[in-house]
């Protein structure tokens, strides 16, 4: 989110300026017992959480010294403690993404070294990982190539956004400006419940029903198939689709409706020509998060799919399923070791890449939305 | 569909003219239509028997054919002024797309299978065919525009299967390195369906008299019938799990006094009046029923787990988001970061806790690596709907208070967190419905063996123990591996055939696992949303 509101007032010195200047106010106004406190407080969870990194044993004791003061602070200064603690509790948000982000590229940097190419002469690491398609963990040349499960996770995303994307749009129209009251009060609930629906019952029922069902349809050797792992994951990611874009259609402001309905158009002229644009860049936001729900969809894909990791021939061979970037993590964690293990953290790298990037992508969407419907961000 | 077409009577309040019963018998015919392809999809009926002493194909194709010929008849009659309609000069880009489609495949897929041209001319045959029927779409007027290029679609669909050109016996060998074709049982009621989607949207517009009424019908039977249909297909699942499920799920149930598994309420010892081995036993050598217990109770710990640690810190940010931190690049990276992760796909996660939490937590999977994972799960769904419920908090509560002379902490702590307490409370039991289903994060970071022994279901607050080296408190029980609800049925499902020798029916027992975890995950959605009924009842009767 780079053009944001506060940045045209003198950008991150004049924000450090500030924030030292409420720190040194806050210290000043502060009664020197109450920052004691805060101070064991916020060092004692510091340590707490360096002793954690560390694996030490340890890590107890400055927990506990940090729980202490923190019952004494809530007790004699409960209005200082709160909001250390609600700070606290915030950075540990980012913590938690910061920690995610630096244990699965940590991870995975063995196999990224192991993989390495040479190109015009210069070693590029990790680049043998998509230059060519072969995984092969037991017998040598021992590769670990990610084209296979790249080339699997595109076909089912694919899919699986022409099946989610129109009908939960249409769902979401239906949803905000269609539905009399009493319908939308059941449809709504129902939608939730779709998305409630564990992705291993799903998996499950694609497993037993719809694999035999599509194996003898299009008469292909063992079950398994892109198109229908597609098609459940399509329908998991739905629910997704709808909720957001539901939201964005109703956040188009009442007025710019019935301005249009007064004008003497149909509902259907007026969604069209009024509600969608306003709303495009919300709906196209919900899309993609359907879109990445549908990438980091694991379980349905692990349970369908054939676990072997190759291509499919040809490549628009959508009768065969073979293997995603979710399903061989969930399928090979167990006996792998090593270096295979670390490549399971590469696929979990360039997943877990996409999506955040698809996220943001989506929250800059839905802000830029917000912001030219003139509502509050 | 009967619902669209209803609907369709609803919508436009007219009085029937003979020529709007046509229109209305082609929607109903398109109903009747949609429902057979349906049902042969899934064959409930089967393509080379006969239906009403028709043989089923020659039915369907002589049923799209009339279809057909009713749109275009119905198009071409207005066209000349013999039906009453109200047309626009051209019916659309997005109707010319939309027509273009269906013609494309069908042109590419003759051209070059059908008369053997190949890949380049099908190609060009393909664009050729979309290009007429946009062209057809587009350029006349509405009446026509919108209802010929259809109209031939479902009748040449029609003929073709009406004609026996594509039996119940055809097959299209695709010739791929990897075997696949493409045989009639699965193109004739898909195709029967896309052209009767058409065709229902074409006799819709049709009756509606065309134009702005027209476009508003065509569009309101598919929005109509694409939201029956979602939940339809829900309640189909649903039923489906439970009835694949009660045979296993009951199998060995009593009911009767002193029937049941004694246990202890509140210091007293009962004997329960109901049997139902399959969510009281675990798995053992000698029991008459098996069951998964142990699961359940794993299931059950996890999400305590997780709730405990993932609810505090969550209302704690968003505490600290809506009412200390001033609205800046602080709180937007909080946010993006907050979106992020609860986008970030679960089995991430479970590498996550795989890399992080299990070398901390004695170096093996462990309940306790389950817990934490799935707490970082649920965190960002308690910090994003408690937000949403604080910042739904009128502020003239918070002024009110802070006219009175509290100070911050005491206005948040009793005045914003009990008004925003519905909001947090139904988002948190949404989410943890959701964490309650996932295997993936568990997969890597707890779940152990297939089959757990009724031994070793955990009882977490039992095995406290005090140690005298640091940490100074042990939990056995915490650092096992156990199985879960979701992990269970995933391990029965990769089990396969060897799954005999321990369970009587593996199939059945497989699918009362999948009951079971569906009516857990189910109960909490349930209980979610009536909570947020019953406070949106209570506010309004405020």
């Amino acid at each position: 989110m780079a053009p944001v509101t506060d940045s045209e007032s003198g950008g991150i010195p004049s924000a450090v300026s500030t924030q030292l200047r409420r720190t040194r106010e806050f210290v000043d106004e502060t009664e020197p017992p109450a920052l004691a406190i805060i101070a064991v407080m916020t060092l004692s969870l510091f340590a707490a959480l360096v002793g954690f990194l560390a694996v030490s044993d340890l890590t107890i004791v400055p927990f506990v010294v940090f729980l202490g003061t923190a019952a004494i602070g809530w007790v004699r200064y409960q209005e200082e403690t709160a909001y250390v603690i609600a700070l606290a509790m915030t950075v540990s948000t980012i913590l938690i993404l910061g920690l995610i982000i630096v244990f699965i590229f940590r991870e995975s940097v063995p196999v990224i070294r192991y993989e390495s190419a040479t190109v015009y002469g210069v070693t590029v690491p990790g680049l043998r990982m998509f230059i060519q398609p072969n995984w092969d963990a037991v017998s040598p040349p021992i590769r670990y190539s990610m084209v296979p499960m790249i080339h699997g996770t595109v076909m089912v995303t694919l899919i699986a956004s022409t099946v989610a994307a129109p009908l939960g749009v249409s769902a979401a129209l239906f949803l905000s400006e269609i539905a009399p009251a009493t319908v939308r009060e059941v449809v709504k609930p129902g939608v939730e419940i779709l998305a409630g629906i564990p992705s291993i019952v799903y998996g499950f029922i694609g497993f037993t029903v719809l694999g035999p069902w599509a194996s003898d349809q299009f008469q292909t050797t063992g079950q398994g198939s892109y198109l229908f792992v597609g098609i459940v994951v399509g329908l998991m990611a739905l629910p997704t689709v709808v909720s957001v874009a539901e939201d964005a259609l109703s956040s188009v402001p009442e007025s710019m409706k019935s301005g249009s309905l007064a004008m003497g158009t149909t509902d259907w002229q007026t969604m069209t020509s009024i509600t969608l644009p306003a709303a495009f860049s919300g709906v196209s936001a919900a899309v993609l998060l359907g879109v990445g729900r549908a990438i980091g969809e694991t379980m349905a894909a692990t349970v369908m799919l054939r676990g072997v990791p190759r291509l499919t021939e040809p490549l628009v061979n959508v009768f065969y399923g073979q293997e995603t970037l979710t399903s061989i993590i969930a399928r090979n964690y167990g006996e792998a070791d090593g270096l295979q293990m670390d490549a399971l953290f590469v696929a979990g790298a360039i997943l877990f890449v996409t999506v955040l990037v698809i996220s943001v992508g989506a929250q800059y969407i839905e802000w830029r939305m917000h912001k030219r419907l003139g509502g509050e961000i | 569909m009967a619902g669209a077409s209803r609907t369709g009577g609803n919508l436009v309040e007219k009085e029937t003219t003979e020529t709007d019963a046509v229109a209305a018998v082609a929607i109903g015919l398109s109903a009747v239509l949609f429902a057979l392809a349906i049902a042969a999809m899934f064959e409930r009926i089967s393509l080379t028997g006969t239906l009403a002493g028709v043989e089923t194909v020659t039915l369907l194709g002589g049923l799209l054919t009339a279809l057909g010929v009713a749109v275009i008849a119905f198009g071409v009659g207005s066209r000349f002024g013999s039906v009453e309609t109200d047309p626009d000069p051209s019916a659309g880009i997005i109707a010319g797309g939309g027509a273009a489609v269906p013609w494309v495949v069908i042109g590419g897929a003759v051209a070059s299978e059908t008369l053997g041209f190949g890949t380049a001319v099908g190609a060009v045959a393909a664009v050729a065919a979309g290009a007429v029927a946009f062209a057809a779409t587009v350029l006349p007027r509405e009446d026509v525009g919108s209802t010929l290029p259809l109209g031939s679609l479902l009748a040449v669909t029609g003929l073709v299967f009406f004609t026996g050109v594509i039996g119940p016996t055809w097959v299209w060998e695709l010739g791929w390195a990897q075997q696949a074709a493409i045989t009639a049982e699965f193109l004739i009621p898909v195709a029967t369906l896309f052209t009767t989607l058409y065709g229902g949207w074409a006799s819709a517009k049709a009756y509606g008299g065309f134009g702005a009424r027209g476009r508003h019908m065509g569009a309101y039977v598919l929005v109509y019938l694409n939201a029956i249909s979602i939940v339809a297909f829900l309640f189909t699942l649903v039923a489906y799990v439970v009835v694949q499920g009660v045979p296993g799920l009951l199998n060995g149930a009593d009911i009767g006094l002193g029937t049941g598994p004694e246990t202890t309420i509140l210091g007293v010892s009962v004997t329960l009046p109901v049997s139902v081995p399959f969510v009281m036993n675990g798995v053992a050598l000698f029991n008459d029923f098996q069951g998964v217990l142990p699961a359940i109770v794993g299931t059950v710990w996890l999400v305590i787990g997780a709730v405990l640690l993932a609810v505090p810190l969550g209302v704690g940010a968003a505490v600290f988001l809506t009412e200390y931190a001033d609205r800046g690049r602080f709180t937007q990276v909080v946010e993006v970061a907050t979106n992020g992760l609860w986008s970030t796909p679960s089995i991430v996660f479970g590498l996550f806790g795989f890399a992080f939490l299990i070398p901390r937590f004695g170096n093996g999977k462990s309940l306790l690596s389950g817990m934490i994972t799935l707490g970082f799960m649920l965190l960002p769904l308690v910090v994003i709907t408690s937000r949403e419920a604080m910042l739904s908090v009128p502020d003239e509560y918070r002024d009110a208070s802070a006219a009175l002379g509290v100070s911050k902490w005491q206005t948040i702590r009793s005045v914003v967190l009990p008004a925003a307490l519905p909001g947090v409370v139904t988002g948190v039991i949404l989410g943890v419905g959701r964490i309650a289903g996932e295997t993936a994060p568990i997969l890597l970071t707890m779940a152990g063996g297939t089959f757990i022994p009724e031994s070793q279901t955990v009882d977490v607050i039992g095995s406290f123990q005090f140690t005298s080296a640091p940490p100074f408190v042990a939990n056995p029980a915490l650092l096992e591996a156990t199985s879960a609800l979701p992990y269970q049925l995933y391990a029965l499902i990769t089990a396969g055939v060897g799954l005999g020798s321990s369970v009587s029916d593996p199939n059945a027992f497989r699918w009362a696992t999948a009951l079971i975890l569906l009516i857990v995950v189910l109960s909490f959605y349930a209980i979610g949303i009536a909570t947020r009924y019953y406070f949106r009842r209570r506010l309004r009767h405020n």
